[in-house]
């Protein structure tokens, strides 16, 4: 008996997985620096690289790889913020945003300039399993891509829940000037927001890599789908953005396999629309975060 | 505003005698033909005065008001696009309606003034970063339909056979209509400018500036912020639907290409480089970028190790640092006053 659409279910998981590792990383930003990253891409696609030069040239296994990639992209991620985001940081959101802009260009195109513009595919040995009964197969690399996805998720929440620094984090992105005169050392907590977003971001990098390719504009490419999904659940809400993205992502799956294939084209223009409506209807998103402001 | 040296002429007065000389330019059999070697530069300066068009809305949008609009080129795009197909005749694998162009040039303007309407009720009552969102959103989707839907607008390929009334007006051909198309173009920015410049100079635009210091505290002085904050961003989208309408006169096509993010960029980096919110400032910030772009392309030619894939990149990446280091350094931009940009006005 085969399941309608079982086979959807799993790409969508895929999908949503590599996006919500994005959006967590996003969405903690958004909600403790303040600052809509538009850089965000720039850092899954450190982690893309580094996944392609660890698997090709060093030659060690994919969960290796994946933990260079994300000591590496944690690491060079809060570099950089250090050197651009954290001096103006009183600066206001615009300015940032701006600033984020600009960083994204010189990372993005730094990037292409040395890699050049091919996407470099990551040899990695693939067992498929099917389950032709059913109706749909699975392969070792999306059970892994969804399993390191939910670890993730896990971690993070015993992070933010069990742990002093996790709970000062959330205290911050609450009220940061209530946390500040609480002794919390709001720019310890930054430096820790940076370092878990970039190195989130080069894990879903390593994913990509694998499942597509690393080329320059790996992580540029998600970065929209990011921004939906971390509204689409609430900007600022880690948990939120988890359960946007596999909304999001099961979605796209899904919508490619029954719409027509002149609108399937239009999948991402489509998440796009998605985004408007949420803002429209629910701008808070499924968190039903505080977005008004007049 | 006594920081603002008022010019010896009016430019709304300038702009508008300057319209009726060019009109009465293009009426007339004479004209003029520019020697081939500036075709180049001739070309460029009809794209920076299409863009300054667009920058002149968005620095009233962001540089006075504060309303961060990240989709100016889907406002281009709509009045393009809109003009285009009401007034092709039957272009290769597109829709075209072949009415006059008078016709498409109200039409590109009024599409661009709804999908101002219908994003400005929507997002404006948002936090300032939402509405950078979803213009830029807007602009991704445009971008999207136009390639999707290719059976209406003609995808990548585009959509020709658009009439072009300044070209047509023009006797001789050879260059002679690039110089009409800029003469005619220079005059309407200028007016452009010199209404837009008025408009901020004014009470209205003082209003302007004390909502982008704070809403809050606007409102509270009886000010209705969302009203004008709408009102500024249809202005803003109008002036650009005009300029989208003229680049397809001007080109006698409509393509995806010259709708791209890269105008967004453009645009956006100028207006911060020159400084946002002083009116003649961003002018002069969009002139240098695109001097800037025009020089890399020459100095491409002198550098062959360089491959041109790699130059571009290059050229992206110094046009980032830029942005960066302006942001970082002088958020005022070079002609922009810091006071300008504070609470002051």
């Amino acid at each position: 008996m085969a399941l309608p659409l079982a086979q959807e279910l799993i790409f969508g998981l895929v999908i949503g997985s590599y996006i919500a590792l994005g959006a967590i990383g996003f969405t903690l930003v958004y909600g403790l620096v303040n600052m809509i990253n538009f850089a965000h891409g720039e850092f899954i696609t450190i982690g893309a690289f580094v996944g392609y030069l660890a698997v090709v040239f060093g030659g060690v296994s994919l969960p290796v790889a994946l933990l260079v990639a994300l000591l590496v992209a944690a690491v060079t991620g809060w570099a950089i913020a250090r050197l651009t985001f954290e001096p103006m940081n009183d600066a206001g959101a615009v300015p940032l945003l701006l600033m984020s802009i600009g960083l994204g260009l010189v990372l993005r195109n730094g990037m292409r300039a040395i890699a050049g513009p091919d996407r470099r595919n990551v040899p990695v040995a693939v067992t498929t399993y099917r389950f032709d009964d059913l109706g749909f197969f699975v392969t070792s690399n999306q059970l892994f891509i969804i399993g390191v996805t939910l670890f993730a998720v896990l971690v993070l929440h015993l992070f933010l829940s069990r742990t002093m620094v996790g709970i000062s984090m959330r205290a911050t992105a609450d009220n940061e000037r209530l946390a500040l005169v609480s002794g919390i050392d709001t720019r310890q907590i930054r430096n820790a927001v940076w370092l878990a977003a970039s190195g989130l971001a080069g894990v879903a990098g390593v994913m990509l890599a694998v499942s597509q390719s690393a080329n320059p504009s790996v992580g540029f490419g998600q970065l929209l789908l990011i921004i939906t999904a971390a509204i689409l659940g609430g900007a600022g809400s880690p948990y939120g953005a988890v359960a946007g993205s596999y909304l999001l992502g099961v979605g796209i799956a899904v919508s490619v396999a029954f719409l027509p294939a002149d609108i399937v084209a239009l999948s991402s223009t489509m998440a796009f629309a998605i985004l408007i409506v949420v803002l429209l209807v629910r701008p808070g998103g499924i968190a039903n975060t505080e977005v008004r402001t007049s | 505003m006594s920081r603002f040296e008022l010019p010896e002429i009016d430019a709304t007065r300038a702009g508008l005698v300057l319209f009726v000389a060019s009109v009465i330019f293009l009426y007339s059999p004479v004209f003029i033909r520019p020697p081939s070697g500036t075709f180049v530069f001739l070309e460029l300066a009809v794209l920076f005065l299409l863009y300054a068009l667009i920058l002149i809305g968005l620095n009233l949008q962001f540089g006075h008001t504060g309303l961060v609009n990240f989709g100016p080129v889907a406002f281009f795009a709509v009045g393009g696009y809109a003009a285009a197909i009401l007034t092709a005749n039957d272009p290769y694998r597109a829709v075209g309606l072949g009415f006059a162009w008078p016709v498409g040039l109200v039409a590109g303007v009024l599409a661009a003034v709804a999908l101002g309407v219908l994003l400005g009720f929507s997002t404006l009552k948002l936090r300032d970063d939402f509405l950078a969102i979803v213009t830029l959103a807007v602009a991704e989707i445009i971008q999207g339909l136009t390639i999707t839907f290719r059976d209406v607008t003609g995808g990548s390929i585009g959509l020709q056979n658009v009439p072009r009334p300044i070209a047509d007006m023009t006797g001789g051909g050879g260059g002679a209509e690039l110089f009409a198309t800029i003469v005619v173009l220079g005059s309407v920015c200028l007016l452009a400018y010199g209404v837009f410049h008025r408009l901020s100079a004014s009470p209205y635009g003082r209003v302007l500036r004390a909502i982008r210091a704070d809403e809050q505290v606007t409102e509270t002085l009886g000010k209705r912020v969302f009203r004008y904050k709408l009102v500024v961003f249809i202005y803003g989208a109008a002036i650009g639907g005009l300029a989208g309408a003229l680049l397809v006169f001007y080109n006698g096509a409509a393509s995806a290409s010259f709708f791209t993010i890269d105008v967004t960029v453009i645009v956006w980096i100028g207006m911060l480089v020159g400084g946002a919110g002083s009116d003649r400032g961003v002018l002069g910030g969009l002139a240098l970028i695109m001097g800037f772009q025009l020089f890399t392309r020459f100095l491409n030619d002198l550098l062959p190790f360089v491959t041109q894939d790699q130059f571009a990149s290059i050229r992206l990446v110094l046009v980032g640092l830029l942005l960066m280091l302006v942001v970082k350094y002088r958020p005022e931009g070079i002609w922009g006053t810091a006071e300008e940009l504070e609470a002051d006005s």
